[in-house]
């Protein structure tokens, strides 16, 4: 199969020098000891890792678990019905699908800004709640989980939208009138049909959404006030405030295995053999 | 693998510039430089100066410490200038090249962390005090004010490990700086209670939410509420300096080691010191300058400036050991999960 | 099918995804700099146009978003049809590893490669070295996008093609990628916008001259509110609003 060989080469190659490599760095300063003012240096020992099964580290996976999760959860059940709308909207679907991509060339942070505006005491809803005289004091609407996880939802929507249509776009309708002649009904076509066939497609999607939600720290940091701390929050301000790079280094480990693992976990009961 | 090469040699070409002049790279803070004084040196050397900004000191040490960065120029805060020093990150100043030195204000002629102004110029300087809406909350005389469970809701912090649990010491009538682990637990039993009461732990941006009235009292820096009273001069917004003691911090302007332009370097300091750009500076940037002549160029700002006895209070951070440090990292990591 | 329910929550859907924005793109027209409404201005749109450094950026973002798309979707197709012809556990393991990368490790891992790799060849940061970062991350995201669409591709057609005659290439070219272009274009699509969007892997891999657009917003935004920013987005949203109407134009000749 020599084409097939040429054609795995280049990412062979950029994924070895660009992506192998530092993480090798990365997994070789887990083991390494915090240089006096950042940056690594001898002795080796494991001590980083030995830091992370204090009750505090592991709270804060968990809570993050659960957040990302809630998240992905949410960015299915909205997504999946819009995907389905683009997928049957004949000649309008790349209208309909750069119109999900357009809020997402401006800068992410603008976007989360939006939601500054919106969600404030003094922000849209309040100001109009108040002005009807529906409320008299301000909705704490910013600053807590469900703000954090309402950033979460609209940052990474399109990257469950995208995937789900292009698995969604090859179905074809003349299959799901059959199914409507049968008799079957739009809900059972929905469940038995659509969804089965297009599983594959929901499962990339869920996974675009959730490992970046897991390892998340602007959307936490900007909506949820920094009261709370997630894994991408730890993570971040060892690199950076604390400047432990053999810790830092760890955590990430510690969190690209779990998610790996969680990966692999999903793919076996999704989707068929022919994956990995 | 053609079309890769090209591909990337024009990304390498779009770097190249045509223009000849020498230049000199700088790395600042945000909204710390007059632009107008940027030209005025290009066009008085003939060079050209690269500008560039960041937002921490953490995002310009991550450059710095790679040693090939291509910055010339930096801005370190006071207590970052003996860790990088030590670490060969910055280059030693020659006063020879350095005439104008003597217009720096007498405070900052042989400062604490760097007495003979060996690694850094001191640049502009600022506090971390009490910013609050006068006509909401009576004027705060001390830290406690950001405990007080009639502004639930109301209060921010900010988020910064040394500026927090510092206040929090300060609170109970410790040293600042302190490492004693009974202390530090003290310090962050207090941070813990007064969770409830906080709204969030937010830096700069919280200066709108003050000037809307959301936010009644914020532990914040100076400069920002200097920004914020004269971006809205009816805000009633009020800046307090806490009568237990506050922290300043010092922005010093360094050459890193790695430059290969020491001698314009020099000359780019050297300018800086001059009380006319300093006090252009001074005005964009809205903070309380170091150079003692531009002062005087400079409208009195009771916020920025705050009398002798006051200035007295203040403390200098210095530089922790690294076990230290750590522990006041882990301690932040456990108010931070605090609910 | 009820079609008319579908539609009407993907225009609330939708509605949900472009309110923040309206918002934004209303407040860019605030004549005060908080985000109180003080009245009708222009005068932010004026200081964005005279600012160089977010001209700089914009240019910056562009060049990289373009370099960057075309690298990773050539190379991720590419690899996405090699695994589908047969596995290739350690390319498809590899590249799931590195969606599972937290991103900042991603940046400070290739930060110290540089570091490594350019003391010896003496090269700095620069907008190279942000491409190189960009398409290492966006590979992933076309691949899955491409192998999600070619599982339900029938092999048999390929093999068609070869019993008549065509040899292996030919039946990738002529055969199946034409069938994958859609796919293809939605993944250079968001090969695209991850790469446009991208802050933090960027603003540690950049160099002095290599500044892009999400660096010089968040170095505002970061000092407050700034109605710059949002006569920025505003603008860009225009801009990308006309091409998805000539886009679309073009499509319906």
């Amino acid at each position: 199969m020599k084409l097939r060989t040429l054609f795995l080469l280049p990412a062979r190659i950029w994924m070895a020098i660009f992506f192998a490599a530092p993480l090798a760095i990365v997994c070789a300063y887990s083991f390494l000891t915090r240089g006096d003012y950042g940056g690594v240096e001898r002795p080796w020992s494991i001590e980083s890792y030995t830091r992370l099964i204090d009750p505090l580290y592991a709270g804060i996976l968990w809570r993050s678990l659960w957040i990302a999760a809630l998240a992905t959860a949410l960015c299915v059940l909205l997504g999946f019905p819009l995907a389905l709308f683009i997928s049957r909207a004949g000649k309008r679907r790349n209208l309909y699908l750069q119109l999900v991509l357009l809020p997402f060339w401006t800068s992410f942070l603008v976007r989360t800004y939006a939601w500054l505006f919106i969600l404030r005491d003094t922000g849209l809803i309040n100001t109009a709640l108040t002005g009807m005289h529906l409320i008299r004091k301000p909705l704490p609407l910013l600053y807590n989980d469900g703000a954090v996880l309402l950033g979460l939802v609209y940052n990474f929507l399109p990257f469950f939208v995208l995937p789900m249509y292009a698995a969604l776009e090859r179905l074809d309708p003349a299959v799901l009138e059959a199914a409507a002649d049968l008799g079957a009904r739009p809900m059972a076509i929905v469940w038995k049909v659509i969804i089965p066939v297009s599983a594959p497609g929901m499962a990339a999607g869920a996974v675009l959404v959730f490992i970046p939600c897991l390892g998340a720290f602007l959307t936490p940091d900007l909506l949820g006030g920094g009261k709370s701390v997630m894994l991408g929050n730890l993570i971040q301000n060892q690199f950076t405030t604390a400047r432990d790079w053999p810790f830092g280094s760890a955590a990430s480990i510690a969190l690209m295995l779990a998610s790996a693992l969680l990966l692999a976990w999903v793919m076996r009961t999704r989707i068929a053999k022919e994956f990995l | 693998m053609n079309r890769r090469a090209f591909l990337l040699s024009a990304g390498a070409a779009v770097n190249c510039t045509r223009d000849r002049r020498p230049r000199l790279n700088v790395y600042n803070w945000s909204s710390y430089i007059d632009p107008a004084m940027i030209q005025r040196f290009e066009n008085e050397r003939g060079v050209r100066v690269r500008y560039g900004t960041y937002e921490s000191n953490e995002e310009m040490l991550a450059k710095a410490v790679t040693g090939n960065s291509g910055w010339d120029i930096v801005f370190p805060t006071h207590s970052h200038l003996a860790p990088m020093a030590r670490n060969g990150l910055i280059a030693r100043l020659d006063h020879a090249r350095l005439p104008s030195l003597i217009n720096l204000d007498p405070r900052f002629q042989k400062p604490l962390w760097d007495p003979d102004l060996r690694w850094g110029i001191p640049y502009m300087w600022n506090a971390t005090g009490i910013a609050y809406n006068r006509r909401e909350t009576a004027a705060p005389r001390s830290w406690t004010a950001l405990w007080s469970p009639a502004l639930k809701g109301r209060i921010t912090m900010l988020d910064d490990p040394e500026d927090v649990i510092g206040c929090c010491l300060l609170k109970l009538g410790m040293p600042f700086a302190s490492t004693d682990e009974r202390q530090l637990q003290a310090a962050k039993g207090e941070a813990i209670r007064q969770k409830p009461l906080l709204r969030a732990y937010i830096n700069a941006e919280v200066r709108d939410q003050l000037v809307a009235g959301d936010v009644l009292a914020a532990q914040l820096w100076s400069t920002t509420t200097a920004q914020a009273i004269h971006a809205s001069p009816n805000s009633n917004l009020d800046f307090a300096y806490p009568a237990e003691g506050y922290p300043l911090y010092c922005d010093c302007v360094s050459i890193l080691q790695e430059s290969r332009r020491y001698e314009l370097a020099h000359q780019f300091l050297d300018f800086l010191l001059r009380p006319d750009v300093a006090a252009a500076n001074a005005r964009i940037a809205d903070t309380a300058t170091a150079n003692g002549p531009a002062q005087t160029l400079l409208p009195h700002d009771a916020v920025l400036y705050p009398p002798d006895e006051i200035y007295q209070r203040g403390i200098w951070p210095p530089a922790l050991p690294s076990a230290a440090q750590r522990n006041r990292d882990r301690l932040w990591t456990e108010i931070k999960a605090a609910s | 099918m009820r079609d008319r329910a579908l539609g009407l929550y993907a225009g609330a859907a939708l509605a949900f995804l472009h309110v923040p924005l309206l918002v934004l793109i209303g407040f860019s027209f605030n004549s005060s700099r908080f985000t109180i409404w003080q009245g009708f201005s222009l005068q932010w749109y004026r200081a964005a146009w005279s600012d160089p450094q977010l001209a700089e950026g914009l240019v910056n973002s562009t060049i990289i978003a373009i370099c960057s798309a075309v690298l990773s979707t050539v190379i991720g197709t590419l690899a996405a049809y090699g695994m589908w012809r047969r596995t290739a556990p350690l390319v498809s393991g590899t590249l799931y590893l590195s969606l599972v990368t937290p991103e900042i490790v991603t940046g400070v891992s290739l930060l110290a490669l540089f570091q490594w790799i350019f003391r010896f060849l003496r090269l700095p940061l620069g907008l190279h070295t942000v491409i190189v970062a960009h398409v290492a991350f966006s590979i992933a995201y076309v691949t899955i996008v491409i192998a999600a669409r070619l599982r339900s591709y029938d092999r048999t057609l390929e093999e068609a093609a070869m019993d008549l005659g065509a040899n292996e290439w030919t039946a990738f070219y002529r055969v199946t990628l034409p069938v994958l272009a859609p796919a293809i274009a939605a993944a250079a699509l968001l090969a695209l916008v991850v790469s446009f969007d991208d802050y933090v892997i960027t603003s540690l891999v950049a160099g002095v001259d290599s500044e892009t657009l999400p660096m010089v917003i968040y170095a505002m935004a970061r000092r407050g509110v700034s109605p710059v920013v949002n006569a920025v987005s505003a603008f860009i949203v225009v801009i990308f609003g006309i091409l998805v109407l000539i886009s679309q134009r073009l499509q319906e000749r």
